[in-house]
């Protein structure tokens, strides 16, 4: 244990003096929340305002109808508005962006209205539109023209227009507000914490291993009283630690971007805040721990295999995608913790992160994901012991 | 002490090296070495000569413990290399011509890593740490990051590291490789030294200079055979070619005819 200890803290001081582990355990992570935030919050609202304040260029083709539509158009100082253009012109403008949207309104508009039969209208816009500020106003203004007209049908028939509504639905939603958010950003939250984990124990696991290799300070190390497996256990230990600390530093960073950020709505905070509770944070982490263990046993198997820095890098590299896969998985809807997903690595840990973050985990399925990432981190641990124990792969030429 | 007894060391050949030895090659793996013998003994300097993929290299690593032998016992400082291998490294220092040092600690953190691992008291490693340092002349960078340092400082730090725990037998594997004539010459002085205070020491070369200059008993290997093994003046007077290059050429040669 003494010299397995003496590996550990002698890895761990190495590995802190590295700028770029400390990099990517620590500064990246405990920044990517507050820069994402900010950036994102700052970038919206300027987005938001740009489109309030656009004055839209709107095409009419009324063939002399919907006079009452085109005097309230005509008076809106946000609109400018285009008339004399046939269909198909309004569509290519609309298509190069020099319309922003266009109202035409069939020829018998008018009588149609009249008539007390329905008039129709064709509002031609962009959906691929971010904001689509020209098709919400122009169906506002819209709206507003028919409820006049369909009230003063009634006022005509002398009939109260509550005699439409013959049933009132109430929706009365029993979530908690914990609940209905955690199903949201609860799905989100687990893909940074376990892409973190990974990276956090990615560069001290290639530097600990093809690192150590290259620079020939692992034949010198192995010339030492200490046995492999002591040697391995010192230098898992360390890329634990990192994979944990990046993981809880981002969840820091997280937290305290949400607290202290004064431009994020009053509501998102609210709600963020809620779900980002110390119990809750404290069993998603637990969860990260032995899956961790299992990042650093894959991610020291190949690095040991590996003859140099640049070899590791290359074939770990692609496996952040497969780390990727199953927790996206988890973020498609529809998809929830259960018997069989709760064996599945990674996946299971993204579905019970974010029940975890809900409250409403399951305990029986949570110590279904428990156990399973034990056997799954004995299982890595084992392997990458024996894979370390193995001349072909400690001193591999070619 | 070191006593290896017909020591065969054999290695499974990967599909690409199968592929580089060429078509038509059934074996699935090659003799590093092929029973060989040989003892170095205590106060004596024992010189493994041998070209490039001789298999000392392979030698070195199984008296080290680093690999296991095929076939064969090795026993060093009277403990089987196989029974105990971690006693054995107790009693081991090993150098290589790469330094094989960590850039971010500094010499006293790095030496004071590989007494933490051989079990010093602290004491014990202070005494031993202020004596090499100061025979070494490394006070001045003893703080310093060792990747901030020159060749012949790492070269001195990689002694240091070496022979910290005072061990009893000093294995180097090709220890000039790569270094200039003056920071070879810390190595030259340390192999001296240690003959002088009684160790075991065995080194590797392909350069018959250092052979001359430093072995007492010598051993040849070739393709994993041993040539030759007998004590250093023994071979000079046998040789059948005018220098020393030449006949370890023509026994070279001889057996690949």
């Amino acid at each position: 244990m003494r010299v397995t200890i003496t590996i550990f803290l002698k890895e761990l001081k190495d590995t802190l003096r590295d700028r770029r582990t400390l990099f990517a355990m620590i500064l990246a992570p405990i920044l990517v929340f507050p820069v994402m935030i900010t950036l994102s919050v700052n970038l919206m609202k300027s987005q938001v305002k740009k489109a309030e304040d656009k004055v839209l260029r709107i095409g009419l083709e009324s063939a002399g109808n919907a006079a009452d539509i085109r005097d309230s158009l005509l008076a809106r100082s946000d609109m400018r508005v285009v008339e004399d253009l046939d269909v198909d012109r309004m569509k290519h403008l609309i298509q190069t962006d020099s319309l922003d949207a266009a109202l035409v309104f069939s020829s018998d508009f008018d009588t149609q209205i009249e008539s007390h039969h329905e008039g129709s209208v064709q509002l031609l816009h962009k959906s691929a539109e971010a904001f689509s500020t020209a098709r919400t106003k122009l169906r506002e203004l819209l709206s507003a023209y028919e409820r006049r007209v369909v009230s003063a049908r009634f006022k005509d028939l002398r009939v109260d227009e509550a005699i439409t509504s013959a049933m009132e639905i109430q929706h009365v939603d029993i979530s908690t507000r914990q609940e209905k958010f955690g199903k949201v950003i609860g799905g989100f939250l687990p893909y940074i914490f376990v892409l973190f984990c990974f990276m956090g124990c990615m560069y001290p696991a290639i530097d600990l291993g093809a690192g150590e290799k290259e620079r020939g300070t692992l034949e010198t190390l192995l010339s030492s009283p200490a046995t492999r497996m002591q040697i391995l256990l010192g230098k898992f230990g360390v890329i634990v630690l990192t994979g944990i600390t990046s993981a809880i530093v981002s969840v820091l960073g997280l937290y305290a971007s949400v607290r202290l950020a004064v431009q994020l709505p009053p509501m998102i905070q609210e709600m963020v805040s809620g779900l980002l509770q110390i119990s809750s944070l404290l069993m998603v982490i637990s969860l990260l721990v032995p899956l961790t263990i299992f990042f650093a046993a894959l991610l020291l198997s190949f690095s040991i295999y590996a003859r140099s820095f640049k070899e590791a890098q290359s074939i770990i590299s692609p496996l952040t995608l497969l780390i990727i896969i199953p927790v996206f998985i988890g973020l498609i809807p529809g998809i929830k913790l259960n018997g069989v997903t709760a064996l599945i690595p990674i996946l299971n840990v993204s579905l019970a992160s974010r029940e975890i973050l809900s409250g409403t985990i399951s305990y029986p399925l949570l110590a279904e994901v428990y156990a399973s990432l034990i056997v799954l981190a004995a299982a890595g641990l084992t392997g990458c012991a024996k894979w370390f124990g193995r001349e072909q792969t400690i001193f591999r030429s070619t | 002490m070191i006593e290896v007894a017909s020591l065969t060391k054999t290695f499974s050949l990967s599909r690409k090296q199968k592929r580089e030895l060429g078509g038509g090659r059934n074996n699935s793996s090659v003799d590093a070495l092929r029973d060989i013998s040989f003892t170095c003994k205590p106060g004596r300097v024992f010189a493994l000569l041998g070209p490039n993929g001789a298999g000392k290299t392979t030698a070195l690593r199984i008296i080290a413990t680093m690999l296991q032998p095929t076939s064969g016992t090795v026993r060093v400082c009277d403990l089987d290399t196989g029974r105990d291998p971690h006693l054995v490294r107790s009693c081991l220092g090993v150098l290589t011509g790469q330094t094989g040092l960590y850039d971010r600690l500094t010499p006293t953190e790095m030496v004071r890593y590989f007494a933490d691992l051989n079990g010093m008291d602290r004491d014990h490693f202070e005494q031993r740490r202020r004596h090499l340092f100061e025979r070494l002349d490394m006070e001045d960078f003893a703080d310093r990051r060792i990747g901030r340092l020159s060749t012949g400082m790492r070269q001195k730090v990689s002694i240091a590291r070496t022979v910290i725990h005072a061990p009893e037998v000093i294995v180097f594997d090709e220890p000039t490789a790569g270094l200039d004539a003056v920071t070879s010459r810390n190595i030259v002085q340390l192999v001296r030294d240690s003959r002088e205070a009684g160790k075991t020491i065995i080194f590797s070369t392909h350069r018959m200079g250092e052979v001359d200059q430093l072995s007492d008993d010598v051993a040849i290997v070739h393709k994993g055979a041993l040539l030759y093994n007998g004590t250093y003046s023994d071979f000079k007077t046998g040789m059948q070619a005018p220098t020393l290059e030449d006949e370890f050429v023509r026994l070279i040669e001889e057996v690949d005819r």
